[in-house]
């Protein structure tokens, strides 16, 4: 195993353990830091150890202890050495120590840390980024983003933001703040354009790898597996939404032999998975409205997923893809009519094209091209741009 | 991990309400203080709390270049204003916002929390 594979895998591992033991990340990831240091000096000299990640935990643990007496005031001092005093010294006996990863992921999602932040600390902490591999990929200044996980780390501490994962009570919250952070995640991936830095595309994958551990963490939790099976069968059309010049191309005009098959098979099989827990969330509805698109299932069947979601999750623009499902069914004139009602969606791009589109279908051109006009004024991604200004052309 | 909880509300109603009136308001809501008060102190034994009086009742003071200058208050000219304070000390922040919002001041107010330091 190299150091980095090791790092992929253990890093998450270490820094969860090493923050229960510290009860302090900002601690804890710069020993781990540490400890990944001191492997690329050693491993290519000494070879990989017998067991990588027992190797890395007890690394830091002791590079810990260094920091601690070098930084730490002396009260601090004896009660964070006796806790790491505690911990087990020799690699043979770290396996015994519990998996901490999920009480870390619930910590970086905590509602109380700033939403952008929550996502930034996940990949820091959790899929182990680094921070200008995260600022990269958010298109943000790297001390910006070094600055934010600064602050949330500090907030974590200050306003004493628990380790561990919620009880009961909070755990349907919280969870629904987890999995929104990883679609965020995987959203940010998925908007990027092929012109774009690899490393923001990267973040489909990784949000599918931290809803894969999840999913192993949490296996009786259908929506956990809800978000992973819609993540996969979305990201199975990646190479098919755009175009050469890198111009969005819809789903009913994407050329299927670009479909990952493997990817569809795979968000198939955890779907259902999912749906056999039973009490399906808005995230397995999701999945299955994308698995009826994959399997190019009848029109109705999509209106009637989407029925059954508006009725779990009534949001705006839900009822806004029920709409323009109704439309693509058949029903233009309803589908429009439904968009019509939604005046709380004025200000998102995709409300005024989902119309523009409407109208187009109707022959209503004037009209269309009013509304791709209005889309054109909201919207920020330049693929959707070039798509929206091609039609707009059309029906002008 | 001790924290505050600041207690903000429009108070410009109630300062102008009769007494009677007033008392009469403060026996309705007594039972959900009286609740919150016993499970305040089941997390923290030594908790403490107190309500401020009326905005009418501040007074400012700044102390600029070496002069004393005293205004009538509150500091902040908004219709939100701290009304009252408890001091207490709990495990974690999840706690203390579970405790911040049996408060009824939560209803028509807001409760703020604030870690203490150090």
């Amino acid at each position: 195993m190299t150091v980095e594979q090791a790092f992929r895998e253990e890093w998450a591992h270490a820094v969860a353990i090493l923050t229960r033991v510290l009860g302090d990340l900002e601690l804890a990831e710069d020993a781990v830091q540490d400890a990944f240091a001191t492997a690329l000096e050693r491993w290519p000299r000494d070879g990989t150890p017998r067991s990588p990640g027992a190797w890395i935990v007890t690394t830091a643990r002791n590079r810990a202890i260094d920091r601690i007496r070098r930084e730490r005031v002396f009260r601090q001092k004896a009660e964070l050495l006796a806790r790491l005093d505690a911990m087990p010294a020799e690699e043979a006996d770290v396996t015994a120590i519990p998996d901490e990863r999920l009480a870390l992921v619930f910590t970086c999602c905590h509602p109380a840390i700033a939403a952008e932040s929550r996502v930034a600390l996940t990949l820091r902490e959790v899929a182990g980024l680094t921070t200008p591999e995260i600022a990269r990929a958010f298109l943000v200044a790297e001390p910006t983003l070094a600055q934010r996980l600064v602050r949330a780390k500090r907030k974590i501490r200050a306003a004493g933001i628990p380790f561990r994962v919620p009880p009961d009570h909070l755990l349907t919250e919280r969870l629904r703040s987890v999995l929104a952070v990883l679609y965020l995640v995987f959203n940010e991936g998925y908007a990027a354009t092929s012109g774009q830095s690899q490393v923001r595309r990267d973040l489909c994958d990784e949000a599918i790898r931290l809803a894969k551990l999840l999913a192993v963490l949490m296996p009786d939790e259908s929506e956990v597996l809800g978000l992973l099976s819609l993540m996969l069968l979305q990201d199975s059309r990646r190479e098919a939404r755009a175009g050469p010049g890198g111009e969005l191309v819809l789903l009913e005009d994407q050329d299927r032999a670009l479909w990952s098959r493997d990817r569809i098979r795979e968000g198939l099989r955890v779907l259902e998975r999912a749906v056999s827990l039973g009490n399906a969330g808005p995230y397995v509805f999701q999945a299955a409205i994308a698995a009826a698109h994959a399997e190019q299932r009848p029109r109705e069947e999509i209106v009637a997923l989407y029925d059954r979601l508006a009725e779990i999750d009534p949001s705006p623009v839900v009822r806004l893809n029920r709409a323009v499902a109704i439309a693509l069914a058949g029903d233009v004139e309803d589908g429009l009519s439904l968009i019509d009602q939604l005046a709380e969606l004025e200000g998102y791009h995709l409300f005024h094209a989902a119309r523009a589109d409407l109208l187009r279908r109707l022959e209503r051109r004037a009209e269309a091209a009013a509304a791709y006009r209005e889309a054109l004024a909201l919207v920020a991604n330049e693929a959707e741009r070039t798509y929206l200004e091609g039609r707009l052309r059309e029906v002008s | 991990m001790k924290y505050a909880f600041l207690i903000y509300g429009d108070d410009s109603e109630w300062v102008d309400l009769p007494e009677d009136e007033r008392t009469a308001l403060r026996a309705e809501e007594m039972p959900a203080w009286v609740a919150l008060f016993e499970e305040l102190g089941k997390a923290d034994p030594n908790v403490t709390g107190h309500e401020l009086d009326g905005r009418r009742t501040a007074r400012v003071v700044q102390v600029k270049d070496g002069e004393r200058l005293v205004t009538d208050g509150p500091y902040a000219e908004t219709k939100e204003i701290l009304g009252g304070v408890f001091l207490i000390d709990l495990p974690d922040l999840d706690e203390a916002i579970r405790l911040a919002s049996l408060v009824p001041a939560a209803k028509h107010g807001s409760i703020e929390i604030r870690p203490l330091v150090g």
